[in-house]
């Protein structure tokens, strides 16, 4: 195998793409700032412990370890909520804040066709945040970031895993089952979500409730559907809970953005309210996701009540690429070149180009013919009798 | 257009009579060609003919919108999907076989097992806390046993004539109710669901 080759899972982003990427983080940044978010970053490098001690341990198998030299077991972070959730939990000491990051996450067995092993995201968290009008402002933040990324055709797709967990509450269901269950409605395979209930003896209104989960999607009116399905108190106060954050939406103008899916139930322990993900046309997987997780930070030691959302920035750059919406390339505005003896000269006309905001370059080939081949809107070549244009 | 996966032979032939019934032109699908993408005179319909085991890849990658795939095989790719229906058609069960001689082995400190399903059979020994060998065929697993290469094989069973013909029985049928499903890409469901709902709807009543 040649030595130069990169393992799997991970790649190199090239002048181009890698352009495309920067301005993507530099418009996400900067609405993140006026949106009044405070940047952190989390450490890449982490204890194995930190994430295998607590309720929702990520999988071992997933989990890159390294030892450390004292022999014990670290790990690369291995999820971005969890470790600004740790942040927030033992080291800010003010109840509420509202962060952002850009960072990248690592997974040693990707599971899909759309993933990878080293995964760029950028994402926000409110903590320390309770209410539908917080639910609210954070999908109708994520939605403005996407926008902002460029992407033109989406949606963001919004459930709420109390009432999935209400539903199951009432089957009565084992750990185990009750997680197969969620893998069965998630995958809206009702064949096997039957097979599983009523091998289990679960009561028939309950396993009626359960094979309606996969069909409740669309707008809202699936709301009303959904609660004449349960008379569970956790189900139909989740519903409550929806109908007040599509109010908010609608009313803050983002009901075409919205839909709703209360069969979507992608963990059953990290979230704890609201769940919404992001859907482009032109890409098969999210390309952004997010939900409350009121209990997740209980494990590093104190009740943080947040709400927050990632975006997968190599997914978007695809989806842009795909729906031909890639940020053009900015061009270079203006070229330099000198000959002999007029260095000075070119580099204080290059600087001042710089300081006034253009994109300026130096070629150091004291040749006017250098200049033949660069793309640039204006070229000087410097002479020690002063600046020419080309 | 609606991009559809379906695995090349039996399962491709009845849903092309599945979706004629829920009035689609497939006349495309029954032509002889070496095209790998066949479109609809009225360009509603695209379909990828692939190797079955390849349907959940195109799937979950959002290549392909639509799918038909086994059920055996949704459980070997386990892919990110969505299972919309049980076509009905394509139905047998997933068992481990073998010499009726030999089903103590089944039981034994060390079961030599081959299969096409390699994580699906992983998956299940893993569960029970068993230990098994597991060696990885391509076709054929009949032979295994026959020639000593295993014990046992875990490999679907439809009628079970190529089992007999060999002198070897079903000792535990694992996983029943195997047979044709439609799967859905996540977001293709979602962002094409004016095209992609009345048609699932015209596939459930065609099948019953």
């Amino acid at each position: 195998m040649a030595f130069t080759k990169l393992p799997a899972g991970v790649r190199d982003l090239l002048p181009g793409e890698c352009a495309a990427l920067c301005d993507i983080r530099e418009r996400l940044a900067r609405k993140f700032r006026m949106s009044g978010f405070e940047p952190v970053e989390s450490a890449t490098l982490e204890y194995y412990d930190t994430y295998s001690r607590i309720a929702n341990a990520v999988a071992q198998e997933r989990m890159f370890k390294l030892a450390d030299t004292d022999g014990r077991l670290l790990v690369l972070r291995p999820d971005a909520t969890l470790s600004v959730s740790r942040i927030a939990a033992t080291k800010l000491g003010a109840p509420r804040a509202r962060l952002s990051y850009f960072t990248h996450k690592f997974d040693l067995q990707p599971s899909g066709e759309n993933s990878a092993r080293e995964i760029e995201q950028a994402g926000v968290e409110c903590l320390g945040e309770e209410g539908a009008f917080s639910d609210a402002l954070t999908i109708a933040f994520a939605i403005e970031c996407l926008k902002e990324t460029g992407l033109a055709d989406f949606v963001v797709e919004i459930g709420h895993v109390g009432y999935f967990k209400g539903i199951l509450s009432e089957c009565g269901l084992s750990g185990k089952d009750a997680e197969a269950v969620r893998v069965h409605v998630n995958a809206k395979d009702g064949v096997s979500a039957r097979n599983l209930l009523e091998g289990a003896g679960v009561r028939k209104e309950a396993v009626r409730a359960v094979l309606e989960l996969p069909s409740l999607f669309g707008g809202a009116e699936i709301f009303a559907r959904a609660e004449a399905l349960t008379a569970s108190a956790q189900a139909r106060s989740s519903i409550a809970r929806l109908r007040e954050v599509n109010a908010l939406l609608c009313k803050m103008g983002y009901e075409k953005y919205i839909c709703y899916d209360l069969g979507t139930v992608r963990s059953l322990g990290y979230y704890s309210g609201v769940v919404f993900a992001g859907l482009a046309r032109e890409m098969g997987a999210p390309v952004m996701s997010g939900g409350r997780y009121d209990g997740l930070a209980d494990d590093f030691g104190k009740h943080v009540p947040a709400v927050g959302f990632a975006m997968g920035l190599r997914r978007i750059l695809v989806a842009l690429e795909r729906q031909g919406n890639l940020p053009a390339p900015v061009p270079v505005a203006v070229a330099f070149a000198c000959e002999e003896g007029a260095e000075e000269a070119a580099y204080r006309a290059f600087t001042q180009a710089v300081s006034q905001g253009k994109r300026a370059l130096l070629l150091p080939g004291y040749g006017r013919e250098d200049l033949r081949g660069v793309e640039a809107a204006e070229k000087y070549f410097a002479t020690k009798k002063g600046l020419e244009r080309l | 257009m609606i991009y559809f996966a379906l695995s090349k032979g039996r399962l491709a032939e009845k849903t092309a009579k599945l979706l004629e019934r829920c009035g689609i032109d497939v006349s495309v699908l029954q032509e002889e060609t070496r095209k790998l993408v066949l479109e609809t005179a009225d360009k509603q319909f695209g379909f990828f003919l692939v190797k079955p085991a390849d349907v959940p890849v195109y799937v979950e990658s959002g290549v392909a919108d639509l799918g038909v795939a086994g059920k055996d095989t949704l459980l070997e790719e386990d892919r990110d999907l969505y299972e919309l229906l049980d076509l009905g058609f394509g139905k047998c069960k997933l068992c481990l076989a073998g010499y009726p001689a030999r089903r103590s082995a089944l039981t034994g400190g060390h079961l030599r097992v081959a299969t096409k399903y390699i994580r699906t059979a992983e998956r299940i020994f893993a569960e029970r806390g068993e230990e098994a060998e597991l060696i990885k065929l391509n076709g054929s697993v009949e032979l295994a046993p026959v020639t000593g290469l295993s014990d046992v094989i875990f490999d679907v069973v439809e009628t079970g004539a190529t089992l007999k013909a060999n002198g070897l029985t079903v000792l535990e049928e694992v996983i029943t109710g195997v047979s044709a499903r439609l799967v859905a890409n996540k977001v293709s469901l979602k962002l094409k669901s004016a095209e992609i709902l009345p048609l699932v709807e015209k596939m459930r009543e065609a099948i019953g």
